[in-house]
């Protein structure tokens, strides 16, 4: 029986695709907002093993990491590939995902105004590699690795929307990437989420920008 | 089935891998790529992420260099007893990743600007480290739970790199620095940093460290 609390800040920032991994997958869990009040307290950010968030709880477990939560919840519910080999390109997808996230936070945080023009111009240069991941498994009928959703699919595809928010036509040239963006973004429980206020209505960033 | 690591002549990225691979008794293959072949390209274009390092077993191929130890991490055992363990051990990895993150900005884009910020600021990324070993059996063991995992050996490889841009990093930090000794002095990991193939390899790809 699992017993999941999520402990972050209202926004999507590194925890919409956990959000997205666990609604689909049916699992229940418990959201914590936290303001910036609650966090300026400093308990919770003492509770935190390298003093950030999301936290994620499960009974007496605690677990930090955005990416470990995702790999932790990958592991527990099968949604890890179907093997070593498969684990690992999983894995490797992951952390591009979350390379080009960095640059994302780097942007929004760091450098909109001044950044965003040449980043968008870049941006292909970032996409490129999934459009071929997607191509060689496939040929992008299906999952990013193997044939059955992973943890990196929800990551992905959750990075993938916050850069069609930034620049809507970014998937232009990228036709395998499209399709595998509304594939997912079908999945009913997805659908219904992406549908709802709760989702509608959390900005992506804290500082506004998108 | 072999082992290849193809990357630059630096520790870099892939050290932590080689620490692995020798104290597991395991043999592998070094492809040096130079700079001049790299900025050729055609490596460049055939890499999943446009870098290296990568790695090879048999025919699988693998870029992205925590995938690369999380996947040794599953062939060799060396990824916790349980689910749990297993999600503290890749915990601990991201935060040395975010460390290692920014030594390699400090490396590569301001080294002399803001190496003394750095080092000022340094503590304050250590001390999660020396928090965590002290929850595990007092810090006399590993990173997590009673076996060594694939972050205790990125871990002591990003502290030793540490010690050598600042040789008393550790000062403040004893089970760190007890920890550092304790697994640098496992024979095959011993034998490893004694070897020429460690000792001539430079640290970063610009010469400084």
């Amino acid at each position: 029986m699992t017993n999941y609390e999520i402990y972050y800040f209202p926004v999507q920032g590194r925890i919409e695709s956990t959000y997205l991994l666990l609604t689909d997958q049916g699992i229940p869990f418990k959201k914590h907002i936290v303001t910036s009040e609650i966090w300026g307290k400093g308990d919770l950010k003492e509770k935190c093993a390298f003093g950030q968030l999301p936290l994620l709880q499960d009974g007496e477990f605690k677990l930090n990491q955005s990416n470990a939560i995702l790999r932790f919840l990958g592991r527990q519910h099968g949604l890890y590939g179907k093997d070593n080999k498969e684990a690992a390109l999983t894995d490797m997808v992951n952390d591009g995902v979350d390379d080009l996230r960095t640059k994302y936070f780097k942007l929004i945080y760091s450098d909109y105004d001044i950044g965003k023009q040449q980043y968008i111009k870049d941006l292909p240069g970032c996409l490129s590699p999934f459009e071929k991941l997607l191509q060689k498994n496939r040929n992008g009928s299906s999952f990013i690795v193997g044939d059955k959703i992973s943890f990196a699919d929800y990551n992905l595809f959750q990075l993938l929307q916050v850069h069609l928010v930034l620049t809507p036509d970014c998937l232009k040239d990228f036709p395998l990437l499209k399709a595998y963006v509304s594939r997912i973004a079908s999945r009913p429980r997805i659908k219904a989420y992406l549908d709802s206020d709760e989702y509608k209505s959390r900005p992506i960033n804290a500082n506004g920008k998108q | 089935m072999t082992f290849k690591i193809i990357y630059f002549n630096v520790r870099g990225r892939c050290e932590a891998m080689r620490m692995l691979l020798a104290d597991q008794g395991a043999q592998w293959e070094e492809e040096v790529v130079t700079f001049d072949v790299w900025q050729a390209g055609d490596l460049k274009k055939t890499c999943a992420f446009g870098q290296l390092p990568k790695f090879c077993h048999g025919d699988f191929e693998m870029y992205q260099s925590n995938a690369i130890l999380r996947f040794l991490g599953r062939q060799f055992e060396l990824y916790g007893k349980t689910h749990r363990e297993a999600a503290l051990i890749d915990m601990v990895n991201d935060g040395a990743e975010d460390l290692r993150m920014k030594y390699l900005t400090l490396i590569y884009k301001e080294y002399e600007t803001a190496k003394s910020k750095y080092i000022e600021d340094l503590p304050s990324h250590l001390k999660y480290f020396e928090c965590l070993l002290s929850k595990n059996h007092g810090g006399s063991g590993f990173i997590v739970g009673d076996q060594i995992s694939f972050a205790d050996y990125n871990l002591v490889d990003l502290l030793m790199i540490h010690q050598v841009l600042a040789n008393d990093c550790l000062k403040g930090f004893p089970l760190l620095k007890a920890y550092v000794s304790r697994i640098c002095s496992r024979p095959k990991i011993a034998a490893f940093l004694a070897s020429d193939d460690h000792k001539k390899r430079p640290i970063n790809g610009n010469g400084k460290q």
